[in-house]
């Protein structure tokens, strides 16, 4: 008898302290109550010794998780492995990111004062249900292209005219008496204030994806009161999201001022509505995310380009006839799976990940040795490629970005890096990314 | 070894100038077996040793440098050999009772172990040999007996002629020894002799006069000590000092045993010694002894420790990093109530290591209920202690489970499923299953021994080998010794083809009148095969693929590899019942109507010098059963040995095989550097490589051979006094006749003149270059055969393409030779191919090493990713069920580009110059399994199988 299905990822909360579940999401049976307790348990007791547990793996790559956030709550992650996961190594990343952002998300709706001084635990368990659909989307990962919860590097798109935007939110942002605006296009950042951008990348991470799930919700307005983990985790902000057209959203983090209403009604109009054209063409990027001014080769499935310094990324994958006339059977889902997993694969193993600021020091100790195989190398990765039966992969690293690309098989192996390296530069000169 | 000592020396000495002429005597006669014939005459010196189970494990040391030093004393060539000897089972007192007692041991074990011999012995044919023989050995019985007293060289300086004086020593204690060692020998001497390994008589000294002093009651003179005990190692307690105070308490002999049972744990004690009057101790024979003391080389821990030796000086170094193995019984008897039941074994008690134990519940708790949570059983969890991150692979069997926790410093935790697989097979090959090796008390301290050279090995391997730097990474090590296959060394044909003649003909149990069949008895044993290694190399193998991972990694987990390459052996026995996994687990490929005959099976491993082989021998099935625990028997071994001698002959040509560069030519890391100016390359290649890229030159100059040849010869000739430099003192020394009398003072030339004598005699290949001075010129005309189808290749080119074709063997393309470092493994045969260390430490450079370490840590990553995307078919999944499919699908190719800088660059103006190189891995499943694994420099695309292929095939030939 399995308790959990294939591939499924199962989230656990509890109190640190005492063991109460919190909330349990993920896979639709839930894990006995014997076993949550035995999970948790062991951790507890290991802890009483002085040896912490962080994670345990399974054959067929199943693994759990364990991590404890401010010495109040528990979160541990349980995944049977199964056709979509990754390697232990790599599954083991995905986890520990999943628990961060999960942790992150639930200081970002509720304070982290809430969460830290456990005062009333049933009130606590009620409050939680509001992250329920943040951590849901976190978990399911059902959107598409979307990959900063992995990376922590906000998910970009790369408007054709990014001057007028920029103007624009500017503006916006400056007569909602805010420093802080920002235009999503399908969910992804098209421009933003120069102090979002400021703010840490899990943040803006975490707010694009709360964006998303507020516009998925279809209200065309909307006021939601947000703590930022890194900037204020103790006092909240107001943010307010505005659908310019669909797929195309507004957002400021405010103070008190001004109302959802008058900024919605004086504001919205009043400077967008002249831009509706502008937004339209930036819409019709799509998910290519890049302009079409910037060509990529047609062999190339799919790209993730990583801009380590304003830790921006951006992705696609473009999967046309030509590609499908020479392996039918990939499907534009896989390749997103495909590029993930590479990075994570690439990332785990010889490339350096960015510090990110969001993860205190108690909390780095734990998350921050999954990286013992790269200390061990003497000299320093810079390009990796795998070939795999799908698809060839191609990953390289300068000091400035990471780019990640996966090419069809029938690209030969020794023109990978050619590809890679042209691609990045044209990339480059075409955008200034 | 401190228990050294003149008399026993010298007695040596004189019996090997006994042998040594003998062995000029019927040296023209050529025949190898002959010298192995005495071994027979003689009990074996290994025959004490075994243990009741029939186990032996017998190594004798004769390390090069004593034996230079030796030569040099007596202008005598032959065998020096550093007698230690390791059992547990039996402690040798150093006394004047010593020879008494190992006789009458020694007979105790004969009748059972010699059946065969003893019948051989009616049958021996007569020899004055065996005279003399005799004689030289009752020499030296009657020779003083072997004493420690009073040799210690670092004593000498210090210690004047006072009469009597204190002294202080420090020692390690370790009790927890005692729980393992047999009671007996605690009886007479307590705990003074078990732990501290000091033999008190009180009796004697009641019958003694002591010259010097009014004798108090009670007082502790030692009158002996112990063989491999703290006392001796640490080389200041002699023979008639007296003990007077443990850490500052005063001791008697009253209270000795307290004092000393209050010894918690393995810990440093300082003792307080008065010692007595140095001057009348014998002079004359110190001049030489006191020489010989200083050059004979410290014996490395590495030997130390597989003599059984006191290893908790070793085992405090670790002590602080926290690894653990332990045995844990899953099924939980709620109603006992005796606490830690359920640790069936567990080795170290170090602190750190206490604390893994202490959380043991994690352990069995995950195991228990993960399986029913993720669908699978435990392979491994990550624990944080304190700062150190430990990985904790588990391996369940039957009801009880395996935990071992090793420091992910060293082991990362993509190799960790492969280190404890293959120390799982290596316990199963050593003892069937898991349950029968930890659940017998008795084999504690064996597991003990076992788990201590494991945890050494990999967390502080640079203490076992003399020289190595410590470098927190031993990647090299885990990828090689992870590989399911053994390093293979090629050899010219006609080599090869006379060692595997002389194995077959061993093979054939064809011994002639020592044979069974001669008495016509029925045979003892089937010899199932055997593998030959030269210099940790394979060199021949006729073991089945299965059997021959199972003696590897016994030998690998023993170290018996690295031991016969870097250190002489003097000999090596070792015997003991194994169960080849494959025959245990009833050989799936069996044709039908075929069964596997049910019988055991023993490994017999026999090192002599550079040369190991092993033989695995099944007792049932054809041959006659085997009952109870036999041990190895005389002839046997003795055939082994024969075999190896007989091979000796040809350790010329392997010798030359290492010397000369392999077949795909190798370039420094460190010529890349544009830091290197064109000069320093020169220089470099000059001076450093008989390895430099031939092909560089040779195609740089003119493609002509004769070119290549001429410039070939050249080097050789300036290389060659090195050669004999670094020989010096081993089995072949080339050039001391003809090239270089200069530089090696010590050979006189009546020695140059025995060893060219006695080559000749043994009838080698003559290939090389002791018949004369024009030998030496000759380029060593390598065919380096294709590794792994030599049947199937047959060379049809004349010898000149061939020559031609050798002088430009080139792995990679372009006109530059870019390749670094390779590995090539063959699935099926289960061997791999690598440069030998040889050339890899020939092409020295400073960053060379690093690459190379790099290299390994890479390719750990690569090969994980081809097994993790493979069916499981590898030997260390056999047990486990298949791996569900990678996420990214099957990895057929896989490489990383690496940047280099020199390291202290301290040009502030210039940025560093870098050099970039990949590391490729490939498997190949066509047209025969194979991983590929190379390292070249960036400025050259390569396209891997190509380079794997010239490597296999084509051109590399």
């Amino acid at each position: 008898m399995m308790m959990l299905e294939d591939g499924c990822i199962q989230l656990l909360c509890l109190t640190a302290s005492s063991g109460v579940p919190l909330f349990t999401r993920g896979a639709s049976k839930q894990l006995p109550f014997s076993v949550i307790g035995s999970l948790n348990g062991v951790h507890m007791f290991g802890g009483g010794q002085g040896v912490l547990l962080s994670c345990c793996e399974t054959e067929g790559g199943g693994k759990v998780v364990w991590r404890v956030f401010h010495d109040s709550v528990m979160l541990i992650a349980v995944s049977r492995g199964g056709s979509s996961g990754g390697c232990s190594k790599e599954e083991e990343i995905r986890l520990q990111r999943l628990l961060e952002n999960v942790w992150h998300c639930m200081v970002l709706v509720l304070g982290q004062d809430e969460l830290v001084n456990l005062r009333n635990v049933e009130r606590l368990k009620r409050d939680l249900r509001s992250c329920f659909c943040l951590i849901d989307q976190l978990l399911e990962e059902k959107q598409q292209g979307v990959l900063g919860n992995l990376t922590h590097c906000a998910d970009s798109l790369l408007p054709p005219n990014p001057t007028l935007l920029q103007e624009a939110v500017d503006g916006f942002a400056q007569a909602a008496d805010s420093e802080f605006g920002c235009l999503f296009v399908h969910g992804r950042i098209a421009v933003a204030t120069e102090k979002w951008w400021r703010l840490a990348p899990q943040e803006v991470v975490l707010l694009s994806a709360l964006v998303r799930t507020l516009s998925a919700s279809g209200s065309a307005s909307c006021d939601y009161p947000v703590f930022l983990p890194q900037g204020s985790p103790t006092v909240a902000h107001r943010l307010l999201r505005f659908q310019l057209l669909p797929g195309a959203d507004v957002c400021v983090l405010c103070g008190p001022t001004p109302s959802l209403h008058r900024a919605e009604s004086e504001l919205v109009g009043q400077l967008w509505s002249p831009l509706v054209e502008t937004l339209r063409s930036c819409l019709s990027v799509g998910e290519r995310s890049l302009p079409g001014s910037v060509p990529l080769r047609p062999d190339v499935l799919a790209l993730l380009l990583i801009n380590r310094e304003t830790r921006r990324s951006v992705s696609c994958v473009q999967l046309s006839s030509y590609h499908l006339l020479s392996d039918p059977s990939l499907s534009k889902s896989r390749c997103w799976e495909l590029l993930k997993l590479f990075y994570i694969f690439s990332m785990s193993r010889y490339f350096t990940q960015e510090e990110t600021l969001c993860v205190s020091a108690e909390d780095g100790a734990q998350g921050g040795h999954t990286e013992d195989f790269l200390h061990g190398f003497s000299h320093q990765p810079q390009q990796c490629y795998l070939v795999t039966e799908e698809c060839k992969s191609y990953g390289l690293q300068t000091p400035r970005h990471q780019l990640f690309l996966l090419m069809l098989p029938s690209v030969p192996t020794f023109a990978l890096r050619t590809v890679a390296t042209q691609t990045l530069s044209d990339i480059i000169s075409a955008t200034a990314f | 070894m401190a228990s050294e000592s003149p008399g026993r020396c010298s007695k040596n000495t004189l019996s090997r100038a006994q042998r040594a002429k003998e062995d000029g005597d019927n040296g023209s006669t050529s025949s190898s077996f002959s010298s192995s014939d005495y071994n027979d005459d003689l009990e074996p010196e290994w025959l004490d040793d075994i243990q009741k189970n029939g186990e032996l494990f017998y190594l004798e040391l004769s390390d090069g440098e004593e034996e230079a030093t030796l030569a040099q004393v007596t202008a005598n060539q032959c065998l020096s050999t550093n007698h230690v000897r390791f059992s547990e089972k039996e402690a040798e007192v150093i006394t004047e009772q010593t020879n008494t007692q190992r006789r009458s041991s020694r007979k105790k074990g004969e009748p059972a172990l010699k059946k065969l011999a003893r019948i051989l012995g009616r049958k021996r044919r007569p020899s004055q040999r065996k005279g003399s023989k005799d004689g030289s050995r009752g020499k030296s019985n009657s020779s003083p007996p072997a004493s420690i007293l009073k040799h210690q060289p670092g004593q000498r300086q210090g210690m004047t002629v006072h009469r009597r004086r204190l002294k202080e020593a420090c020692v390690y204690l370790n009790p927890k020894r005692l729980a393992s060692p047999p009671a007996p020998l605690c009886d007479r001497g307590g705990l003074l002799e078990a732990l501290l390994g000091v033999v008190h008589r009180p009796a004697w000294t009641a019958g003694q006069k002591d010259q010097w002093e009014v004798r108090t009651e009670g007082r502790l003179t030692v009158h002996g000590l112990i063989p491999n005990s703290p006392a001796i190692k640490c080389g200041q307690i002699l023979i008639g000092d007296v003990l007077l105070a443990v850490d500052d308490v005063d001791v008697t002999s009253e209270n000795i045993e307290r004092v000393l049972s209050c010894i918690p744990g393995p810990t440093q004690v300082k003792l307080t010694l008065e010692t007595a009057d140095l001057d009348h101790r014998g002079g004359p024979s110190d001049s030489s002894t006191v020489h010989k003391m200083k050059a004979s080389p410290p014996v490395s821990q590495l030997v130390r420790l597989l003599w059984g030796e006191d290893t908790a000086e070793l085992q405090m170094a670790i002590g602080h990093i926290p690894h653990i193995v332990m045995y844990l019984s899953l099924k939980l008897d709620s109603t006992s109530l005796q606490e830690e039941e359920e640790i069936l074994y567990q080795y170290p008690m170090s602190e750190a290591s206490s604390q893994l134990k202490g959380v043991r519940g994690i352990f069995l708790t995950l195991c228990d209920m993960l399986e029913n949570v993720t669908g699978g059983q435990i392979i491994s969890s990550s624990v944080l202690l304190g700062k150190h991150l430990v990985h904790v692979g588990y391996w369940k069997e039957h009801n009880n489970l395996l935990v071992v926790g090793l420091p992910a410093e060293r082991v990362p935790l993509l190799s960790l499923q492969t280190v404890v697989g293959d120390v799982v097979r290596t316990l199963k090959v050593m003892y069937g299953t898991l349950d029968s090796a930890f659940c017998m008390v008795d084999h504690a301290p064996r597991l003990d021994h076992f788990f201590c050279l494991f945890f050494q090995q990999l967390i502080q391997p640079w203490r076992l080998r003399e020289g190595s730097p410590p470098s927190p990474v031993v990647s090299g090590s885990l990828f090689l010794d992870g590989l399911p296959a053994v390093r293979w060394l090629t050899l010219p044909p006609e080599i090869k083809m006379e060692v595997d003649t002389v194995l077959s003909d061993f093979e054939s149990s064809d011994f002639g009148e020592m044979s069974e069949d001669f008495f016509g008895l029925r045979r003892l044993y089937v010899i199932l095969g055997s593998c030959l290694f030269y210099k940790s190399y394979l060199i021949a193998n006729h073991l089945p693929k299965e059997d021959l991972l199972d003696v590897c990694l016994y030998c690998q987990h023993f170290c018996l590899l690295p031991l016969a390459s870097e250190q002489r052996l003097g000999q090596l026995v070792i015997w003991r019942e194994v169960f080849p996994q494959q025959r245990a687990s009833g050989g799936g490929s069996a044709a039908p109507g075929f069964t596997q005959p049910k019988g055991r099976h023993f490994l017999l491993i026999v090192g002599l010098r550079h040369l190991m082989q092993c033989v695995l021998l099944e007792a049932g099935g054809c041959a006659s059963p085997a009952l109870a625990a036999p041990g190895p028997d005389c002839v046997y071994v003795d055939q082994v040995k024969a075999t190896l001698l007989q091979l000796e002959a040809l350790e010329a040509g392997m010798e030359e095989r290492l010397n000369v560069p392999s077949a795909p030519c190798l370039s420094c890391a460190d010529w890349f550097l544009p830091a290197a100016t064109t000069r320093d390359r020169l220089d470099s290649l000059a001076s450093s490589s008989p390895v430099f890229s031939k092909l560089a030159g040779a195609i740089r100059r003119s493609p002509s051979g004769s070119r290549g040849r001429s410039l070939f010869g050249e080097r050789s000739h300036k290389s060659s006094p090195q050669r004999s430099l670094s020989d010096s003192g081993s089995e072949v020394q080339m050039d001391v006749g003809s090239a270089a009398p200069g530089l090696s003072p010590n050979s006189t030339p009546d020695s140059a003149r025995r060893h060219g004598g006695r080559r000749d005699s043994l009838g080698s290949g003559g290939s090389d270059g002791s018949g004369g001075s024009g030998g030496l010129f000759k380029t060593p005309r390598m065919k380096h055969p294709n590794p792994f189808y030599l049947g199937t290749l047959k060379k049809t080119l004349t010898e000149r393409e061939t020559e031609e074709m050798y002088n430009t063997i080139k792995l990679t393309s372009g006109t530059e030779n870019t390749l670094f470092h390779y590995v090539l493994m063959e699935t099926v045969q289960g061997i791999f191919i690598a440069p030998t260390h040889r050339e890899v430490a020939q092409l020295s450079g400073s960053i060379h090493p690093q690459l190379i370490r790099n290299f390994h840590h890479c390719c750990l990553s690569i090969r994980a990713a081809f097994q993790q995307s493979l069916p499981a078919r590898d030997r260390r999944a056999a047990d486990r069920p298949q791996r569900s499919g990678w996420g990214l699908g099957p990895v057929k190719e896989h490489g990383v580009l690496f940047q280099c800088k020199p390291e202290n660059w301290t040009d502030q103006r210039k940025p560093a110059p870098t050099m970039t190189y990949w590391v490729i891995g490939r498997m190949l499943l066509e047209p025969v399994p194979q991983e590929f694994y190379v390292c070249f420099h960036d400025s050259v695309p390569e396209v891997p199988v190509e380079m794997a292929f010239r490597l296999s095939f084509g051109l590399a030939f």
